[in-house]
């Protein structure tokens, strides 16, 4: 394996970035090698991932800003590689799905590449001042995507995406200068590294139970609002609505991914040491998330609406996961994470196929179009049926993890009120593609014909993925499962594990 | 007289030399073409060098002129501040003040300059004086140097205000000699520490109220502005970035110095000012249609932020110090002064950029429009009229807001996290909720430049003003990425004004 995979991975499409918005009308070719590089090597490093070990692996780490303790260190281990990998795969099928893009193709397809950074930077920094960085620069890109390329009411969803999550962030900047000033390396200096601070918020004589659950709130907030968890969704269905597609399915797919892995990597190890009344308020918003997201889905004209309401659904079942603390549901929440990841894609590029074929997202308005649409149908069917959570496919396995998981510890009424939500998602599903689709086709639509095969061909591969990883989950979850039990003990620096 | 004992000081002579020189070419010659403005550049580049070769001095200082000049890190410090800001701004000009009265231009411009360093060495209430009014009076000629209209009445509020600023601080220094007979900031501090009596509080109300008007504090805060709008924009620049920042140069000296000498509880007087302006700024900003009246609020909004630095200073030496969290690697008081250093160098180029792109744009439009050429619309769809110009004016202003990786995150971030070292939660959070306040004025600029349709054909864009906005931007990336050495400096510079 080259050394240094990881900046490699988050270089290669930063100048791919630089590269394709001076590229002109090429732009999309440079956006896909830009995006294919990393997808290999990510592919190579699944090949070469050690799915039996705790420790961090492809850690770099290099000074930084020594005068205030900030290191350049990278590394991914069972909560960060799924979601790596994740990234990758989505980049590219994203940048193939808007092949045919003629609006600005250069600024959009460095966008959507400054947004693989974003993420990528994310999920793989171990220093929360490098963290924050990559943290605050996703939110650039899908500034513009939704801004330049959105819908009627771009301007107002653009900037209150950017403000509503920037003020979360920055609430979990603080709480960051909180874990900094208060914990001292023996040596008597300061640290921003991730897992020596979580170490630290593990040990009460460091930091007391009151401090803790301060700097605790403060962390949470700013990922429930990235999730998004009831009550702080309401940006998303705006941002959604008015994103264009490509936007959309990077936002759905990834950037609400950010929420989940920092909940995984932060809010886990710390959950025994603050309140347990923590538990429970978690607790209550998953199950509010599922349960609220999927009515607000249910009631929806629109059929991009209805899917943005589905991700507030199914992230819930993240948080849930996450919330149980027993190895299966967490395991559960992570696959829970790469499953919605890859199908919110197609649900997505299902809505924007229709919008641009049909003209229109209006359920009620449709009718009939699988008579024209005989392969678009049969992969945006194949779609919703994973999301709803058909066995056989990703979905399934990760929501009956997390479910079965979290029977051992939540109460069983409460388990009784998300399994009555599932009903409800399968009823929006199924009668939006029911309306959409099937029945007698109308008048109007007599002369629509399938999408491109560009966009049918991103879409047919995640239903392949979807079905792979229903049928073989254990070519994903296995480097979860590892993770989960570990999240489950006491935190490991990197150099107690030996890895710098 | 030795020669080399006044090395440190050679770059204030040459840049006066220069000045008297480039003003008896222009009585020589009828048009001195762009001479003037070249010989500026060169003058301000050997004078950034030679401040640049000592720019690293520990302590002790090297004190010249019976003590009242003292060339220490601080003092460099801010010297390569002013010298920078002068120098983007002379690049900016090169084009625009050609032939007849370039000299004078020149010249001020030069003039100013030179005051400001004056001040940022001074350790003497009188040299301390002679260095504003030398850089006052140079900027009062220059705020109505294009003779409009507009012009002429920024000027007059400028030099009204300013004028009746000077007669307050004078007349507090003469009320300080009065009752310790003495000119020496460090004398006056011992001697008033020793009698403290009302009259000492009088006088000290004096001085800060009138270096609250070159900071442009609220309540101070009235003429910037009217003068910032209505100067020549390349003037506006020089008054918000480099005077001022003399302001605070002067006001660190006097105040802190003061402050620590006398241990007084004044943090709270402080922290309200500082939170009423950073406040008061970013909601005055938000109703603004005129790109130079929201820079200017802007500006008086991280005079609020720079004001923390007083804030943590007087907590820390108050007689009821706040309960600081644990000692660590640095002292909070030594921490803040450093944020509040790098706060300034990062405004100081983002400013400078920012003015000098609102020129380029209003010098872009002022032909074809009789209208108000600073106004919002005419940046309407900027990003495709003039990309440079609208890129570098994206990156000041997500550089304003705090986005990383930018100057104006990392002065941000250490002079936050100071407040939040020194127990200052509260202030703090204001300045961190007052921080995301400015992004809707801000995102709204950047709105207007990219996500809206362009209000006029493609403008080719003046090379001068481009070179200086592609330096600034570089300097202001290359701040945020490489911050090591700038915090290393600032932490440096902050120690001149902390006891040993």
């Amino acid at each position: 394996m080259i050394s240094n995979a990881l900046s490699l991975m988050i270089l290669i499409p930063l100048l791919g970035a630089i590269v394709s918005f001076f590229a002109g009308t090429r732009a999309k070719f440079v956006a896909l090698i830009a995006s294919l590089a990393p997808l290999v090597l990510s592919l190579q490093m699944y090949m070469e991932f050690d799915k039996s070990s705790t420790m961090m692996q492809f850690v770099e780490s290099y000074d930084w800003v020594p005068s205030i303790g900030v290191k350049y260190t990278l590394g991914v281990d069972g909560i960060g590689f799924p979601l790596v990998l994740l990234s990758t795969i989505v980049s590219v099928l994203v940048i193939i799905y808007s092949w045919g893009e003629t609006k600005k193709p250069n600024q959009y397809f460095a966008l959507l590449l400054l947004n693989e950074v974003g993420v990528l930077g994310v999920f793989t920094a171990l220093d929360f001042f490098l963290f924050y960085i990559f943290w605050e620069i996703v939110l650039i890109p899908m500034f513009f995507l939704i801004g330049s390329w959105g819908g009627p009411r771009k301007d107002y969803a653009a900037i209150k995406f950017f403000i509503y999550t920037h003020v979360a962030s920055l609430v979990m900047l603080l709480a960051i200068f909180a874990l900094y000033f208060t914990y001292q390396l023996p040596d008597g200096s300061r640290t921003f590294d991730m897992l020596t601070l979580l170490k630290a918020t593990q040990n009460p004589e460091i930091f007391p139970p009151a401090l803790l659950n301060i700097i605790f709130a403060g962390l949470l907030l700013g990922f429930l609002v990235k999730m998004p968890a009831f009550p702080f969704h309401t940006w998303l269905p705006d941002a959604h609505v008015e994103a264009p597609t490509a936007g959309s399915v990077v936002l759905a797919a990834l950037l609400l991914k950010m929420g989940g892995y920092g909940l995984f990597r932060i809010i886990v190890p710390m959950l025994d040491y603050v309140d347990k009344a923590f538990i429970t308020i978690i607790a209550v918003i998953a199950v509010l998330s599922i349960v609220y997201g999927a009515f607000l889905a249910l009631a929806q004209k629109d059929i991009k609406k209805l899917v943005a309401y589905s991700s507030v659904s199914h992230m819930g079942f993240v948080t849930l996961g996450a919330v149980a603390l027993v190895p299966l549901s967490i395991q559960g929440a992570m696959f829970q994470q790469f499953s919605h990841g890859i199908i919110t894609c197609v649900l997505f590029m299902s809505a924007g196929t229709i919008q641009h074929v049909v003209g229109t997202r209006i359920i009620a308005d449709l009718g009939g179009l699988a008579d024209r649409m005989p392969k678009f149908a049969v992969i945006m069917m194949a779609g919703f049926m994973a999301s709803l959570g058909l066995p056989g496919m990703s979905g399934f396995v990760a929501e009956f993890m997390t479910l079965t998981g979290a029977y051992a510890t939540l109460p069983t009424y409460v388990m009784i009120v998300v399994f009555l939500s599932i009903v409800i998602t399968a009823g929006y599903h199924l009668w939006a593609i029911q309306k959409a689709m099937f029945g007698p086709i109308l008048r109007k639509y007599m002369d629509v014909h399938d999408p491109h095969a560009y966009e049918l061909f991103s879409m047919s591969m995640i239903i392949l993925l979807t079905l792979l990883f229903g049928l073989q989950p254990g070519l994903m979850t296995d480097i979860m499962g590892t993770a989960a039990n570990q999240l489950l003990q006491p935190v490991l620096t990197l150099s107690e594990m030996g890895v710098i | 007289m030795d020669f080399y004992h006044y090395a440190p000081l050679w770059g204030e002579a040459l840049l006066t030399a220069l000045a008297v020189l480039i003003l008896l070419l222009g009585a020589m010659t009828k048009n001195g073409g762009k001479l003037p403005g070249y010989l500026s550049l060169v003058g301000l580049v050997a004078a950034l060098g030679l401040v640049s070769s000592n720019l690293m001095i520990s302590r002790p200082a090297t004190l010249f002129f019976f003590d009242t000049i003292s060339v220490d890190a601080l003092s460099q410090f801010f010297k390569a501040v002013f010298l920078i800001v002068s120098l983007l701004v002379v690049i900016a000009s090169l084009s625009r003040y050609t032939g007849k009265g370039a000299d004078e231009y020149f010249a001020l411009l030069l003039l100013a300059t030179v005051g400001m360093m004056i001040v940022s060495s001074s350790i003497d209430l009188v040299t301390l004086f002679v260095g504003f009014e030398l850089a006052s009076l140079s900027t009062y000629a220059m705020a109505a140097f294009d003779k409009s209209k507009k012009n002429l009445e920024a000027a007059m509020k400028y030099f009204i205000y300013g004028s009746v600023s000077s007669a307050f601080m004078l007349f507090g220094f003469s009320l300080l000699y009065g009752m310790t007979g003495s000119t020496k900031l460090a004398d006056v501090a011992a001697i008033a520490l020793a009698d403290f009596g009302p009259a000492t509080l009088v006088a000290l109300l004096f001085v800060i109220a009138g270096f609250a008007f070159k900071m442009a504090l609220v309540p101070f805060h009235m003429w910037a502005p009217d003068t910032y709008e209505g100067s020549p924009a390349l003037v506006s620049a020089l008054l918000a970035a480099g005077s001022k920042k003399m302001g605070f140069a002067a006001a660190f000296r006097v105040l802190l110095i003061a402050m620590v000498a006398m241990r007084m509880e004044w943090y709270l007087a402080f922290a309200i000012l500082a939170a009423v302006t950073m406040t008061l700024g970013n909601l005055a900003a938000c109703w603004q249609d005129n790109v130079r009246r929201i820079l200017a609020y802007s500006s008086i909004a991280q005079a609020g932020y720079i004001a923390i630095a007083f804030v943590v200073v007087g907590a820390a030496y108050g007689d009821a110090p706040v309960n600081v969290l644990n000692l660590g690697m640095f002292p909070a008081d030594q921490l803040g002064i450093a944020g509040a250093l790098l706060l300034i160098l990062g405004h100081a180029l983002m400013k400078t950029g920012a003015f000098i792109g609102s020129a380029q744009v209003a010098s872009l439009v002022s032909k074809s429009d009789a209208e108000d050429p600073d106004d919002i619309s005419n940046y309407a769809g900027l990003g495709r009229r003039a990309p440079v110009t609208a890129f570098c004016m994206l990156v000041f202003m997500f550089a304003l807001a705090g986005i990383p990786p930018t100057a104006g995150y990392i002065g941000k971030f250490v002079l936050f996290s100071s407040a939040i070292y020194s127990g200052l939660v509260w202030l703090a959070v204001l300045a961190i909720l007052n921080s995301a306040l400015s992004l809707v004025y801000y995102l709204r600029i950047i709105s207007y430049m990219y996500l809206k349709e362009p209000a006029g054909p493609k403008i080719a864009e003046s090379k001068g003003y481009m070179a200086a906005l592609v330096l600034t931007m570089l300097a202001v990336f290359y701040i945020g990425v490489f911050p090591d050495q700038f915090i290393n400096w600032a932490l440096q510079a902050a120690t001149v004004l902390l006891p040993q």
